[in-house]
């Protein structure tokens, strides 16, 4: 990890500059869509050459998700870094000064329940506060966005619940939408109970506030949705938000490689 | 779990008592890694005891109620990592409750590094770089730190905060384990022969760290001698 800079944020960003990009499901594989959205996330700074720092504390800071995370960025014009609070880290570094010194923040998914009571056992959920109020982007998924809201609909005990977030943003995020229906219709329950205002976005889809605002709705080249969820007259409604969908100049790899392709065959012969 | 070293697995099933009893590994403070719980299955083998774990980061993995499943086991063996990760994450799961039903009941509870801090009132961390205090469970009245003999800096923090009010506690070095029966040592054993474990307290102004008899368990006809119902009781 590279040692941190001083802090480059001292004072108060406007509502406005406090960013928070929320994903429904992302990674930093050569999936088809991943490649738009990191470019999006990227832009999200106001440099050039952003410093982003990835808290993969939700999945309890694995390898292959900080390897994915550094190998993606490697050819794009940023700084990358991680913060792990499970491993011995040869450099260790302040989180606070590190986090503060960043342009974006990412927050990897997991488990939701875990992330936050690790962050609160380290302090690192005031420090995200901070972040946010002096102008750092915060972002990502699954986990990694409910963590925003005031409460996000969590498999992290099993059963699909509502769990109370750090609360930068109003209302209750659903993340999965269309993948996991348990966790869509918890989504729905607490919208009927008049948990306002509800969100579900699918995988490869993203909500960007501004302050408490929604500012912009896109999915990386067009793959996934994204819903307001409100108690109406009727009952609750799903509501589509109009989605802006980001292209990629770059070929998608949705395929697998020869090499796993020829040992998943092998794999199938197998008694 | 050391590296061809069986000797303190082979104690801590032997304090059970049972022919081939549950262990149940909790790999939390190190975020559930995968590569713990493959160390943790090679040492503890099927043959000898019927091991299980319990991941908190992958729920939908892992036994449906954590609670029965624990309370079920003879030994709970908790892993190394970060102190101050493994405390919120158990407590995020209610699982610092659980582990002190489990101690009453009298199963064996045990582990290394930040596993073995997590028993103790408070202690000393160098997880995350410079020397930290934390607290643990406090299961047992005391203050702990490991890596005792391998890391001064840590030594020097622990001397430092005991003349401050730290508690009097117990240090111990890689390879030795303070084994308590309540809140009392019952005895102190070694996988090496030249670890060793230490009272370490502050009297009158100055640190008096007293070296504790340690028995080292290469020997083959030495066997624990405390069965676990004992432990119950005395707790």
């Amino acid at each position: 990890m590279p040692s941190p800079g001083p802090p480059r944020r001292d004072r108060s960003a406007s509502q406005r500059d406090r960013l928070v990009f929320a994903l429904g499901g992302h990674d930093f594989s050569r999936r088809r869509g991943n490649e738009a959205l990191s470019d999006y996330i990227l832009a999200l700074a106001d440099t050039d050459e952003p410093r982003i720092c990835l808290l993969p504390t939700a999945s309890g800071d694995p390898r292959e998700q900080i390897f994915a995370f550094r190998r993606s960025l490697a050819d794009r014009t940023c700084h990358s870094s991680h913060i792990s609070l499970f491993r011995l880290e040869t450099e260790p570094v302040t989180a606070r000064e590190h986090l503060l010194s960043q342009d974006i923040v990412y927050v990897g998914g997991g488990s939701m329940l875990n992330l936050l009571a690790v962050w609160r056992a380290h302090g690192i959920d005031e420090v995200l506060r901070e972040a946010w109020e002096r102008g750092v982007v915060l972002c990502g998924q699954s986990a990694g966005a409910l963590c925003w809201f005031e409460r996000g609909i969590t498999r992290s005990a099993g059963r699909a619940r509502a769990v109370a977030g750090l609360g930068l943003l109003p209302g209750v995020l659903c993340v999965h939408y269309h993948r996991d229906h348990a966790r869509r219709h918890a989504l729905l329950d607490a919208s009927a109970n008049g948990d306002a205002p509800g969100f579900g976005v699918d995988d490869g889809a993203g909500l960007l506030f501004r302050g408490r605002e929604l500012a912009d709705v896109v999915s990386g080249e067009g793959v996934g949705g994204a819903w307001r969820v409100d108690r109406g007259p009727r009952g609750v409604e799903e509501t589509p938000l109009g989605v802006r969908a980001l292209d990629d100049p770059r070929p998608a790899i949705d395929a697998p490689t020869a090499e796993i392709a020829e040992l998943r065959r092998i794999r199938a012969l197998r008694p | 779990m050391e590296a061809g070293n069986p000797l303190l697995d082979e104690f801590v099933l032997d304090l059970t008592g049972k022919e081939r009893p549950r262990i149940c590994f909790l790999p939390q403070a190190s975020g559930d890694a995968d590569h713990y719980l493959v160390r943790f299955y090679r040492a503890f083998d099927a043959e000898r005891c019927i091991p299980s774990h319990v991941s908190l980061f992958r729920r939908l993995r892992a036994p449906r109620d954590p609670r029965s499943h624990l309370l079920d086991q003879d030994v709970i063996y908790v892993g190394g990592g970060s102190i101050t990760s493994l405390i919120g994450v158990w407590r995020a799961h209610g699982i610092d409750r659980i582990l002190r039903r489990a101690w009453e009941r009298g199963i064996v509870m045990c582990g290394l590094s930040a596993g073995s801090l997590c028993w103790f009132e408070e202690g000393v961390s160098t997880f995350h770089g410079a020397p930290e205090r934390v607290e643990g469970l406090g299961l047992l009245p005391w203050s702990n730190t490991v890596h005792y003999s391998s890391e001064p800096e840590r030594r020097e923090a622990y001397h430092q905060w005991l003349l401050d009010g730290m508690r009097p506690g117990y240090a111990a070095d890689d390879g030795a384990a303070v084994h308590f029966v309540g809140a009392d040592v019952a005895q102190v054993v070694a996988s090496r022969g030249d670890a060793r474990a230490y009272r370490v307290e502050a009297v009158g102004g100055r640190v008096v760290t007293t070296q504790l008899a340690t028995r080292y368990l290469g020997d083959p006809k030495v066997r624990p001698i405390v069965p676990p119902a004992a432990v119950a009781r005395t707790a």
